[in-house]
């Protein structure tokens, strides 16, 4: 059996009196390319946040690529990639001054920093705005630095939340090449998004995260046939489905089971 | 991209990141971002120009006086330990140790709302970097190192150090040492108050009760010195400034500025000065180690926000049926009060929102009631004798601070001024709304200023003062309404009340920032040269004659800017979404 690239084991987060996750068991092999996902305020960014050592878990363990994110986390800073939820840009600084800094942060060398810089900048079409301030970027250009600076110092690894939100189609086809590049190296991809196309073109595995309880994970197929549930076991049987229908049945009942949300004709009657 | 194969980087394959690397590495960022706010500018062309222009104006104009509030405390420092030392007065030595760290906090209190602005730094992000504990607690000790209150501060430990030394030059190298560590302890000590007070100020509660401390210290020591020493100078011989400091030293003789002063004046004797230095090097340790416990949590992912509990709040009243009755009657009795509107229902709305955001920024109401504070000193001390400049003065003081929030209306609104674009609403009665709150806080401050005077006043304001004050005070208003909406709509700014990281201003904001002062002090400095008037000419009632007309065209210009509103608002939709909308 592998080491998988994400292990964890009873991963709980409580704020006060608030438990915005809950004893959520992930698994993602190395190799995969893995969506995450689930309404609002479900818990993907909070999960996303103590998986890479931004936030400290209230209990559970964390296991990257089979060490301990607590004991060696700044072993494994080092091995994965992370684009966060406010994407931590410096607005003061250019985008080549930016991805320098990060670059030497992750202790490459200063040759190796420029060349990769460039190599990025290029790729991310950002190279013609070396003298603007990211502050001035717009969203979609900050979008594609921070994926940049995720990615410049070769990640197993990476972590991305919402990575194709408010990128334009263009960009977010030159990201998506991207990262099936890396997948085809050997990385593993770890992403929320609320675009369950995108994860379903993209992804091979899926997690779905509803009220800090993890509610379903497995292959996309597994999913598909209705076998998945939320320790990744996969009994037989169940028709194919569409990801959004396998999301919306999961995610669209409250506690006891019944449906979340009110039939559209019953509510909003003044709505012409 | 053909180097970025997973797992076969040159970082993966290193042993361990040279600390060397991550150090020059922030470095070079902190000088990148000090380089890119001080000289890169958005505009380019003859707008470039005019704003570096103006920029280099205004700092030939601002850097002096920042030069002589620098110069000031370290040749201050230098002269009082010299005297201290020269004219056989030790015990001051521990006293003018302490000045130097208040100053040293001071500073650094004041100077954080600077480094935000100047710096958009935040140093918690590099949590994000692999890095180690103890190297994350160096770089952020380190961080701190090169702002306002350490230079300050260091200088003036220096300065001390060389006043020490002229003195007595045995003194010279144990003071120099002494002084270094004494140094040492003040950074750290700095940065734990910071670290913990960035902790703290997470919450709203504390951050208003913090805001009130600060006020109530400012006006304390204001009072204070009025009341203490009306007619003496700081350095006069009965000055209670060197009344604390005779007094003070044997206080301090526990405290580190004690342990630093006794260690210097206890050279001769090596036992003596060891153990000073001991109790010196052990409130360095323990400051250290205080800040290093608040890094630990934040290196260890903690989270700092009221958003968790309001969120569980908020779900906990959900789950509340009699809450949703409550609120179901709340809304009743609204729609009840809406049967009878005192403004139209869109001014209505807009004034409830206004006022919503008002009771919900204490800082803002805390900052609205220190003038009063202030006009109670004034009244007890420089106008105590000039009755007839107390009124307008008090007045005067206390609508300086108000007027100015006329000049950005719609900047707390940030995104959410879209609301009022995309809405079929007339502009004017926004601005009207929005101008009716500002106008009741203005008249509320103005009028408690007015009935304190009046009562602590000790000869009574004549009734033609009062007419020319409440002309004049017509007068100012009007004109800053009526600017101060044109300026808001012309070059809004986006901000969030109570917090200190703004966005980057552009020439045209600086420009038209240095037109509003010139706006808000003419408008406010034009009663001085008017009483002076009425005194030459004996004529009480000239003010009046005077600011009659002013008053009356003032409301004039209010109107006509009112009744175009709509039209300029949409001929500035583009800087509104530049400025305010953008994400």
């Amino acid at each position: 059996m592998t080491t998988p690239a994400i292990d964890t084991a009873a991963l709980t987060r409580r704020f006060g009196d608030f438990t915005a996750v809950q004893d959520v068991n992930l698994r993602v092999d190395a190799g995969q390319f893995f969506g995450f996902l689930g309404p609002n305020g479900a818990g993907k960014s909070t999960t996303i946040k103590m998986l890479t050592g931004l936030l400290a878990p209230t209990s559970g363990t964390i296991r990257i690529l089979g060490e301990d994110l607590k004991q060696n986390s700044a072993e494994l800073k080092r091995q994965i990639g992370v684009v966060p939820e406010g994407m931590a840009l410096f607005g003061r600084l250019t985008a080549e001054e930016y991805l320098r800094f990060v670059g030497r942060m992750y202790g490459l060398d200063r040759a190796t920093t420029i060349q990769r810089t460039q190599e990025l900048l290029e790729f991310m079409q950002l190279a013609d705005e070396r003298k603007k301030l990211i502050t001035d970027f717009s969203h979609g250009m900050q979008k594609k630095l921070a994926m940049a600076a995720a990615v410049i110092h070769g990640p197993r690894v990476l972590f991305l939340d919402e990575p194709f939100e408010g990128v334009d189609a263009v960009a977010a086809g030159t990201l998506k090449a991207m990262l099936q590049r890396m997948i085809a190296r050997g990385a593993t991809v770890f992403l929320t998004s609320h675009v369950l196309e995108i994860v379903e073109r993209l992804c091979t595995h899926v997690a779905i995260i509803h009220r800090g309880q993890l509610v379903a994970q497995g292959s996309l197929e597994e999913l598909r046939a209705g076998q998945a549930n939320a320790d990744g076991a996969s009994p037989s049987g169940g028709k194919q489905r569409s990801l959004e229908e396998i999301f919306l049945e999961i995610v669209g009942t409250d506690r006891e089971g019944n449906p979340a949300a009110t039939a559209p004709e019953q509510e909003l009657s003044w709505l012409s | 991209m053909a180097e970025l194969e997973a797992g076969k980087s040159p970082s993966a394959s290193a042993q361990d990141i040279p600390v060397s690397a991550q150090l020059l590495a922030v470095a070079w960022l902190r000088w990148r971002i000090f380089i890119n706010s001080t000289f890169r500018r958005r505009t380019t062309g003859t707008r470039q120009a005019a704003g570096l222009a103006l920029v280099i104006l205004v700092r030939i104009i601002v850097w002096p006086f920042l030069a002589m509030m620098v110069i000031g405390p370290v040749g201050g420092s230098g002269f009082f330990a010299w005297m201290a030392i020269a004219e056989n007065h030790p015990q001051r030595l521990a006293p003018l140790l302490a000045a130097i760290t208040l100053l040293w906090l001071f500073v650094s209190v004041n100077g954080q709302n600077v480094a935000a602005v100047v710096s958009n730094f935040d140093p918690s992000s590099l949590t994000r970097f692999p890095l180690r504990f103890g190297r994350y607690l160096v770089l952020r000790t380190l961080i701190g190192v090169l702002t306002p209150s350490t230079i300050v501060g260091c200088l003036a430990l220096l300065a001390a150090a060389v006043g020490i030394g002229v003195a007595k030059p045995a003194l010279a190298l144990p003071a120099l040492v002494v002084l270094a560590i004494y140094a040492l302890m003040n950074i750290f000590l700095m940065r734990m108050i910071g670290a913990w007070l960035e902790r703290w100020l997470v919450n709203r509660r504390f951050r208003e009760i913090f805001g009130a401390l600060m006020a109530l210290t400012v006006v304390g020591f204001q009072f204070l010195n009025f009341q203490r020493a009306p007619s003496h100078g700081l350095g006069g011989r009965n000055s209670w400034v060197l009344n604390i400091l005779h007094s003070s030293g044997s206080q301090l003789r526990w405290l580190p500025p004690g342990f630093a002063a006794n260690a210097i004046l206890h050279a001769s004797h090596p036992v003596a000065a060891v153990a000073q230095l001991t109790g010196l090097l052990a409130n360095t340790a323990l400051f250290a180690a205080v800040f290093a416990i608040r890094l630990r949590k934040q290196f260890l992912g903690e989270y700092l926000s009221e958003g968790a509990s309001q969120r569980a709040n908020e779900r906990s009243s959900q789950r509340n049926p009699a809450r949703t009755q409550q609120a179901g009657a709340v809304a009743k009795s609204a729609s009840t009060e809406n049967a009878r509107p005192a403004f139209p229902p869109i001014v209505a709305a807009c004034l409830r929102k206004e006022w919503l955001t008002l009771r919900g920024n204490g800082m803002q109401l805390i900052g609205m009631l220190t003038p009063l504070f202030f006009v109670v000193i004034l009244n007890r001390s420089v106008f105590q004798e000039h009755s007839t400049y107390l009124l307008p003065g008090a007045i005067a003081y206390v609508l300086f601070g108000v007027l100015a929030g006329l000049y950005n209306i719609f900047g707390a609104d940030g995104l959410g001024v879209q609301v009022y674009l995309l809405t079929p609403v007339r502009l004017r009665d926004v601005i009207v709304a929005k101008n009716l709150m500002s106008l009741a806080v203005i008249v509320a401050e103005a009028g408690m200023a007015w009935v304190l005077v009046s009562m602590l006043a000790r000869t009574p304001i004549s009734f033609a003062t009062q007419v020319s004050t409440g002309l004049w005070t017509i007068f100012v208003i009007g004109a800053n309404l009526a600017l101060g909406t044109m300026r808001s709509i012309q070059a809004p700014r986006r901000f969030v009340p109570g917090q200190t990281q703004r966005r980057r201003s552009t020439p045209t904001n600086r420009t038209s920032g240095l037109l509003i002062m010139l706006v808000l002090f003419g408008s406010m400095a034009l009663q001085f040269p008017v009483t002076l008037l009425c005194r030459y000419f004996d004529n009480p009632w000239l003010g009046a004659w005077i600011f009659g007309p002013l008053a009356f065209a003032a409301v004039a210009a209010y109107a006509l800017l009112l009744h175009n509103a709509d039209r300029f608002i949409l001929a500035h939709r583009d800087v509104f979404a530049e400025e305010l909308c953008k994400t």
